[in-house]
């Protein structure tokens, strides 16, 4: 059958570029197995307890990517204790010990302790690329030793991590001879950094092209480093907050006309407003714009600001943009693929917020548009209605209403209508979050109707078990399900025990599922890890059946129970 | 099981909506018949009950979930906005402004303003006058007019209007609107 050499066959698959496509061509014959498994560089894991490093290095051995993912997602809203578990020194402790040539490390939700990144830093001589989103665990000493041992470091990427900030001097840690930076982001650091070496690393790195520059660094700093950098094609500045006078702006001004290749900003971490319109030159060729982390920028300047970006794609703000901001942005932005409006005050009644006719028009104005994160204050049926109409060619979209369990407001009714036009429509819909008043209606439409979502998040949601067995028996690309305060229970977890074995991972939290019921589950099922996780009640652990269970974390693994479980999850 | 359809959509504006036609519930007269949990505030809040306006949205309400996990966003951004969130429409930057023959000055938002325009209706409004500035050409009249100037950070007295609105916020220090004879 097999005809070619093994060195063809090899160069034929490097063309293929997906996962799913290499695992399918794994599955195809012997000799495929073989050459694939020595050929495969990049390699992802979506849940770090599904695999264990070792079986994954004998299975790629010339493994030089690889993704790891730890914590389930609702670890980013407080709902998974401290300690929980997704540590990725074992993963690197391996791959020094088998001497993988890892090149690029890209980690999310993970525990990253500065004992790993040391190991990492001086186990692989090739490393070009750490990606760390939403991790913890380690401080800037571990970047000290990423820093001052990684020579021919590309990429070092920190978004969104709780870093201990030691204020030392861990950008100074590059080495003179340490050119070859493509992408350096500290944003989320708190503390002070060298500016002189920052500078200076900025001024002899010439493929600099994506630099996030953090709080500490004031506008005078970023200034100077503009200068250094006029290639910058993605820049997130750091505080942005300048006496206002006009040698400042009109420095500014000619600095950032320099700066012709930037397509993508982000920062503002503060920010003095009359500084703003130094920026509006680059504004007209830029394609992403993250506000989300700049309250500083409100109301009309805000508008100001938008309406010189005409080519965005992407944009990420606060709703302090309000309705009529969402309306100029829906003129204005006519390209644009991907919105996200965060909440600027997430407890308050604030008049900032947005409503459903941010949404409704935007759907109007911008027909690109693909993804969709919304914190509002309300929503109508006829405004998702609307929405699907106008945008079929949804692939994410995630709806929360901050009034959890809101109804529709001129109707009183449950939102169930919206969102099962939103799925009936937006056939290519992968990703979806419901919020507001539902009923079971709204799960039988999504199993109905989202024949291709892969993640689904609900929370406050549904009548009974009937909710969530439409999901799990319609959708049959489910990958990741989060479910809390739902009344789903035994009868909704155990009906399709299968199910699960397809999936990656259900999440469940204060809904009506019991110990009993998760204890058949995990007998029923060997190849699932069924956690429970008790912060509180530690003592009653066992005791009794009929306890309705906290939060149940259930995953498919290849290598059983983990051994790192802390002392409040048990594994059933 | 589908549930047969006696709901009907109410108030909904548009006709699309016949596209999803098994609608939902019976219809129900109050929120009591949905089955709902321990923690559920928001039903009654939005059923306008007597509960303290200041929870019109979802809290956690067990005692023990000090740190929030609603609405869901990620713990930084969380902790960013809420030193900042409050300065959303805060930032205010008020100069004095003097009529020439009046020692009693009065203050002025600057930043409440987006523009020049907006700022003369202000002050024409303020001081029962009509204000000129540089975008208003022509004969200058007699006693009835006054003139919109500026002191700049060099201590300058200058006329308002000649630069950007912007440019002008960045400079400006205090206003004084003078006779046009003065002038």
């Amino acid at each position: 059958m097999n005809y070619f050499p093994d060195e063809v066959l090899e160069h034929v698959f490097d063309f293929l570029t997906s996962h799913r496509d290499r695992n399918a061509v794994s599955l195809v014959c012997k000799s495929w197995f073989k050459v694939e498994k020595w050929s495969r560089r990049r390699v992802f894991v979506g849940n770090c307890y599904a695999i264990s490093p070792e079986r994954l290095i004998a299975r790629f051995p010339r493994v030089r990517v690889l993704t790891l993912k730890g914590k389930p997602h609702f670890a980013d809203f407080n709902l998974v204790p401290p300690d929980w578990g997704g540590f990725v020194y074992p993963w690197i402790e391996a791959m020094a010990k088998s001497n993988i040539g890892l090149e690029e490390l890209r980690l999310k939700r993970m525990v990253v302790s500065n004992e790993g990144l040391e190991l990492l830093a001086r186990s692989f001589v090739n490393f070009k690329s750490l990606v760390l989103v939403s991790c913890e665990g380690f401080t800037t000493d571990g970047l000290a030793a990423v820093a001052a041992n990684c020579r021919f470091l590309r990429e070092l990427d920190l978004q969104e991590n709780e870093v201990e900030d030691r204020k030392g001097q861990w950008l100074s840690c590059f080495p003179d001879s340490c050119t070859s930076l493509v992408s350096l982001n500290f944003a989320c650091l708190k503390g002070e950094v060298n500016l002189t070496a920052l500078e200076r690393l900025v001024a002899r790195c010439p493929n600099l092209k994506s630099l996030r520059l953090n709080r500490a660094v004031p506008l005078d700093a970023l200034q100077r480093i503009l200068m250094h950098a006029p290639q910058l094609v993605d820049l997130g500045t750091g505080s942005y907050v300048h006496d206002p006078d006009a040698e400042t702006v009109n420095k500014l001004i000619s600095t950032f006309q320099k700066c012709k290749s930037i397509r993508s900003m982000s920062g503002f971490l503060e920010v003095a407003p009359l500084c703003l319109p130094a920026i509006y030159p680059i504004c007209s060729n830029l394609t992403s714009l993250n506000l989300s982390y700049a309250p500083g920028i409100h109301g009309d300047e805000l508008i100001k600001l938008i309406h010189h970006c005409r080519k965005l794609q992407r944009l990420w703000i606060l709703d302090c943009i309000g309705d009529k901001g969402l309306g100029v942005v829906a003129c204005t932005c006519k390209e644009l693929q991907e919105l996200r409006v965060f909440p600027s005050d997430p407890f308050g009644v604030g008049n900032a917020a947005v409503t459903e006719e941010g949404l409704v028009a935007i759907s109007f104005g911008c027909p690109k548009l693909h993804s969709l994160l919304y914190f509002c204050q309300q929503m109508t049926n006829a405004a998702l209605i609307t929405v699907a109409k106008n945008c079929p060619n949804f692939t994410r979209f995630r709806l929360c209403i901050l009034d959890a369990t809101k109804a529709d407001p001129v109707t009183m009714q449950p939102l169930d209508e919206g969102f099962g036009a939103i799925v009936q429509s937006c056939k290519g819909l992968r990703r979806l979050s419901l919020s507001g008043l539902l009923t079971d209606q709204v799960f039988l439409y999504i199993g109905m109707y989202a024949e291709q979502l892969e993640m689904l998040s609900i929370a406050f949601a549904g009548d009974s078990d009937k909710g969530m067995l439409y999901v799990l028996n319609g959708c049959k690309k489910l990958r990741k399900l989060e479910i809390r305060d739902c009344p789903f229970g035994n009868v909704a977890l155990l009906t399709d025990v299968g199910k699960y074995e397809t999936m990656r991972s259900l999440w469940m939290s204060s809904c009506e599922v019991t110990l009993g019921g998760c204890k058949v589950l995990a007998e029923k099922m060997p190849r699932i890890n069924v956690e429970i996780i008790n912060e509180y009640d530690q003592m009653e652990f066992g005791f009794d059946d009929r306890q309705k269970v906290d939060k149940m974390f259930l995953y498919r693994t290849l290598v059983g129970p983990r051994k790192d479980a802390p002392h409040f999850v048990w594994t059933l | 099981m589908f549930w047969v359809s006696l709901f009907t959509m109410g108030r909904a504006t548009n006709s699309s909506s016949s596209s999803i036609d098994s609608s939902s519930h019976p219809t129900v007269s109050s929120a009591s018949s949905f089955p709902r949990l321990k923690r559920d505030l928001s039903t009654d809040l939005s059923l306008g009950l007597s509960i303290s306006t200041s929870d019109h949205h979802y809290c956690p309400s067990t005692p023990r979930e000090q740190q929030s996990d609603w609405p869901p966003i990620k713990t930084l951004l969380r902790k960013a906005l809420a030193g900042e969130g409050n300065k959303c429409n805060d930032a205010t930057f008020f100069v004095k402004v003097y009529m020439e023959g009046i020692p009693i000055g009065r203050k002025l938002d600057l930043f409440a303003h987006d523009g020049y325009h907006a700022l003369i209706r202000t002050l024409d409004d303020m001081f029962s006058t009509t204000i000129l500035w540089a975008e208003v050409d022509g004969v200058l009249h007699s006693e009835k007019c006054h003139v919109l100037t500026y002191e700049d950070k060099e201590g300058d007295w200058m006329m308002v209007g000649d630069v950007p609105w912007e440019l002008f916020l960045t400079t400006v220090k205090r206003l004084k609107i003078t006779r046009v004879d003065k002038y």
